[in-house]
């Protein structure tokens, strides 16, 4: 089991940052198939001191890593989650400010001889926000980078 | 095996050339072409009060004049609706704006920056101003409301007299279409994208945008979204108002929540909005709309009566 801390860029909106945390079963195609848990929130971003929206985001994940023992381990993985954004003012109570996330995530996990790892990828967030429906800060694209310490072994 | 990689990177640069020259097919009947130009290029006198009447007299000189600009890829039309509404007062003006590099053709709304389609709004705010016009009022729809805020963040205010009011019809801080978020690695590959016009809208509304005024769209969007993230004062004096349509198919309501949090007036009290129940983008535009309901027409005449009555509450609309 690895913990750390995510640093997420979503292109062209906001910096949100977070923790992590993912699991890889003995029983189950171990070192390979990971699940994960993560947070991450504007709040520790963009939103920290500023009056861009403080929004959370919750995101369950399974992933799947080649490569075995090796430094750079490509992976590919799907997130589905939670999102909620606060509006802070009543007036704009007839907004959507929560969504369902389903995510598609490719990118590398390099396991360098160092305490850490770092996990760098791209997701799409298959639902987003349309003016009409959804939540409107729900951007597709982002970019982000965890940076993972193991804690338990089998 | 190198002669392939040269291969594959030579067809990639050779694609990406077509792609950039992607022209659409533009026929008479479009802006894009030609043959159409927005009046008010022709005929400025019947737009712009700074034209119309460059030397007021006192009372004229304090009436309210409306500036009005409208949004991306439109055109003087937008605020005709407004115009007519009025017909007959003397109470007050109306200078409608065409945005920088619109109106014309496609090419020059392609080569026109948002710094462009901004310097409209200016220079007749400027001319106003050398008229001795005092009660000058901003109204934007969409696009053109994210050029004013940008006004009130770079300080364009500070060294003039401020308006007295800037009323913000459907701004957009955030586009609905989340697409326009990837148009820095989609664009070169687009071209341009169809607007989905309905055909009595094409000769006053482009029925292509070309991608690098895509690109510029999500400039200024961005350019604002961040000023107004860091905070925003208007000058002493002037008055804010939003007016956002629930929903909104072109520019996100939650738009509306990144202005009210990040404007304030300059004795840091909160601005005005209103959350107006209609799904129409730029819902002060009725003509030409496929479908008009008794509800759009209240919301339209509502609008307009409170534009009137904030710039002068004496004036009472017949």
């Amino acid at each position: 089991m690895d913990i750390g801390v995510r640093l997420q860029k979503t292109v062209n909106l906001y910096m949100e940052n977070g923790v992590a945390a993912r699991y890889s079963s003995p029983q189950l195609m171990y070192d390979k198939l990971y699940f994960g848990f993560t947070y991450f929130t504007s709040r520790l971003g963009t939103a920290w001191g500023t009056n861009a929206i403080k929004q959370d985001n919750i995101l369950l994940s399974a992933s799947y890593y080649i490569r075995k023992d090796k430094i750079i381990r490509p992976f590919a993985g799907v997130n589905v989650g939670y999102f909620h954004a606060s509006y802070e003012y009543k007036i704009f109570r007839d907004l959507d400010n929560q969504s369902v996330m389903l995510s598609p995530e490719f990118g590398i996990n390099i396991d360098a001889p160092v305490p850490f790892k770092a996990n760098v990828s791209f997701g799409y967030n298959l639902i987003t926000g349309n003016g009409v429906n959804g939540a409107g800060t729900l951007y597709p694209l982002y970019v982000q980078t965890t940076l993972l310490w193991r804690v338990l072994r089998k | 095996m190198a002669s392939f990689k040269k291969i594959g990177i030579v067809f990639i640069l050779v694609s990406g050339v077509l792609s950039c020259n992607k022209t659409p097919d533009i026929t008479p009947d479009m802006l894009d072409g030609t043959v159409l130009i927005d009046s008010s290029l022709l005929f400025p006198e019947k737009y712009l009060v700074s034209y119309s009447n460059p030397t007021p007299t006192s009372t004229e000189a304090s009436k309210p004049v409306f500036l009005t600009a409208h949004g991306y890829s439109g055109s003087t039309f937008e605020w005709n609706e407004f115009r007519s509404w009025s017909s007959g007062t003397d109470q007050y003006f109306i200078s409608q704006v065409l945005l920088g590099g619109h109106g014309r053709t496609y090419n020059d709304f392609k080569a026109a920056s948002w710094h462009d389609w901004q310097s409209s709004i200016k220079e007749e705010y400027e001319r106003l101003l050398a008229a001795g016009y005092t009660n000058i009022n901003l109204v934007g729809s969409s696009t053109s409301c994210t050029l004013m805020l940008e006004m009130v963040a770079s300080g364009y205010f500070s060294d003039k007299l401020p308006p007295a009011n800037i009323l913000l019809v459907d701004p957009i801080v955030i586009p609905s279409s989340k697409i326009l978020s990837l148009i820095g690695v989609l664009g070169p590959v687009l071209g341009y994208v169809d607007s989905g016009l309905n055909p009595d809208e094409k000769p006053y509304w482009y029925s292509y945008r070309p991608e690098e005024t895509l690109r510029q769209l999500q400039d200024i969007i961005n350019v604002v979204r961040k000023d107004l993230e860091k905070g925003v004062v208007l000058p002493a004096n002037t008055r804010v108002k939003v007016y956002k349509s629930k929903k909104d198919p072109t520019a996100d309501p939650v738009s509306a929540v990144l202005i009210y949090k990040g404007l304030e007036t300059y004795s840091g009290n909160k601005i005005e909005l209103e959350m107006v129940d209609s799904e129409l983008h730029v819902y002060t535009r009725l003509k030409l709309r496929e479908k008009v309901t008794d509800k759009d027409v209240a919301n339209q005449t509502a609008t307009f009566e409170d534009f009137v009555a904030r710039a002068n509450p004496q004036v009472v609309h017949n």
